[in-house]
């Protein structure tokens, strides 16, 4: 097999093909249509996260692209969040084996066609700052090298967040964070007044809005909208 | 052991001094791979690395040097309390084998009269000390030198080529090791950063919705009122955000402007 550092500039020739980028946006983007294209997945999203909370997706691609991810979260459960609270990657060749696991999102995932996936956290040691997910339509193990090729791919990720320094006039990390978390940061919010509606704390207040989500079927995100703008009281 | 006054090795070893040193160099390079594990500490691993250094190559004293941040070389680790005074002594007169190897990148060694007139103060002072043969290999990487490893002993029989081979592997496999943890720590304290971000981020958000929801504002005035509290205050947003989510400032103290209340 090829060495890692040989593996690595070969990623990076293939993401760079459409010309050399620094923007840390479009590198993302680049990586997860490597993802789609190199390594057969039918969905890559890299994802910031914190906690247990999806902060937001920095770039998909794919057919499946951010929705299953997203559901992870949604739902509270999945490889995603196994990927990331462990700090090592979580490999799923058949989603049917994640059943006992995960049986929510197991059965959720299945319906828009989801058969396999694979998570990689993003960090280093305790430090970890978001994964990347990659999910296929077919059930089976990735070969030797697409592994290989995964793992050096969220290194690359990992890498571009904390050392590219975006040139002027372009998205910066915290720019990048803004973007990422535009449609997100609602669920924060709305945690933090159904907080003061219920004297709880927001996280407590989180797991009632996801909740909520569940029973109703709406997206944890419409909800949180209708709280923001006070269409819906949770102490009522 | 019994020789004179070169220490453990012999230029003719016999087998068990040969397996001895296979036993030791063995264990070296098992330590100079522990960089991964989670309680690496520089400094004990190059203690670590002089000392096996002097057992291994058949010195009396080893020392490892350091370029810090500027270029300038620092001791980091010796073997023994005379080393340590002389390496200093090294670094203020500016002369010696350790600043000759680390600006060369070369291995460097002389003993006896050689070393007297290749540096003759660092030399005489050696001597004073009680050492003779003087050897240093740097610490190198491709193109990057980031130090070099000292060892100096007393009798005057120079370093053979198979001392100093085994000299700079151990160099090498320590350079390797360093500049692996340097990286690890770097890219660890980034993630950090970021980290530290993003979960600020959260808190942020929350606070937002706390403030909004009790004081009847929109998300965006509550934004206003964290951050004219912060400034007013002198502190940071993200820690007046994370005690407004903890309940420790009461939210209605935001709401008021100092000037008028």
């Amino acid at each position: 097999m090829a060495r890692e550092d040989e593996r690595r500039a070969r990623i990076v020739a293939a993401v760079t093909r459409g010309g050399a980028t620094t923007r840390v946006d479009q590198l993302m983007q680049r990586l997860c249509l490597f993802a789609v294209t190199e390594l057969a997945a039918s969905g890559c999203t890299l994802a910031l996260i914190v906690g247990n909370e999806l902060l937001g997706t920095l770039a998909g691609a794919g057919r499946h692209s951010s929705m299953i991810t997203d559901l992870q979260f949604e739902l509270g459960e999945g490889p995603c969040l196994e990927a990331f609270a462990s700090g090592t990657p979580v490999l799923l060749p058949d989603l049917g084996d994640g059943v006992a696991r995960w049986p929510v999102f197991a059965a959720a995932a299945a319906v828009p066609g989801v058969r396999a996936e694979f998570c990689f956290p993003l960090g280093v040691g305790a430090n970890r700052i978001g994964v990347f997910d990659l999910c296929r339509d077919e059930p089976g193990m990735l070969s030797d090298e697409q592994l290989a090729d995964a793992l050096v791919a969220a290194d690359i990720a990992r890498d571009a967040l904390l050392y590219l320094e975006d040139p002027p006039g372009h998205p910066g990390v915290a720019a990048l964070l803004d973007v990422a978390g535009v449609d997100r940061i609602v669920v924060h919010q709305a945690s933090g007044m159904i907080a003061v509606q219920l004297e709880e704390t927001p996280a407590d207040a989180l797991a009632r809005l996801r909740a909520a989500a569940f029973r109703s079927g709406r997206s944890i995100y419409d909800i949180a909208q209708d709280v923001v703008e006070r269409r819906v009281r949770f102490d009522g | 052991m019994g020789e004179v006054s070169g220490g453990h090795g012999s230029p003719r070893e016999d087998g068990d001094g040969a397996r001895r040193r296979e036993r030791l160099l063995a264990r070296a390079f098992v330590r100079l791979a522990d960089t991964l594990s989670g309680e690496f500490d520089v400094v004990e691993f190059l203690q670590g690395l002089s000392a096996d250094s002097v057992e291994i190559v058949g010195a009396e004293a080893a020392s490892v040097m350091l370029a810090d941040a500027r270029g300038e070389l620092r001791l980091v680790a010796s073997s023994e309390e005379r080393m340590r005074l002389l390496e200093l002594f090294e670094i203020q007169s500016a002369q010696g084998p350790c600043l000759d190897a680390f600006g060369s990148g070369h291995a460097v060694q002389a003993s006896g009269a050689e070393s007297r007139t290749r540096w003759p103060v660092f030399a005489l002072r050696a001597s004073e000390a009680g050492f003779q043969a003087l050897c240093s290999v740097p610490m190198r990487a491709r193109a990057d030198i980031i130090g070099a490893l000292n060892l100096f002993r007393g009798s005057d029989r120079p370093f053979s080529d198979a001392e100093l081979e085994i000299a700079r592997a151990m160099a090498q496999v320590a350079t390797i090791a360093l500049i692996q943890e340097r990286a690890i720590r770097e890219r660890g304290m980034l993630a950090g950063q970021l980290q530290a971000a993003l979960r600020s981020r959260i808190v942020i958000e929350q606070a937002k919705g706390m403030l909004a929801e009790h004081l009847s504002t929109t998300v965006d005035e509550a934004f206003q009122l964290l951050n004219r509290y912060a400034r007013d205050h002198n502190r940071k947003l993200t820690d007046v955000a994370r005690d407004v989510v903890g309940r420790k400032i009461p939210h209605d103290a935001l709401a008021r402007r100092p000037e008028t209340s």
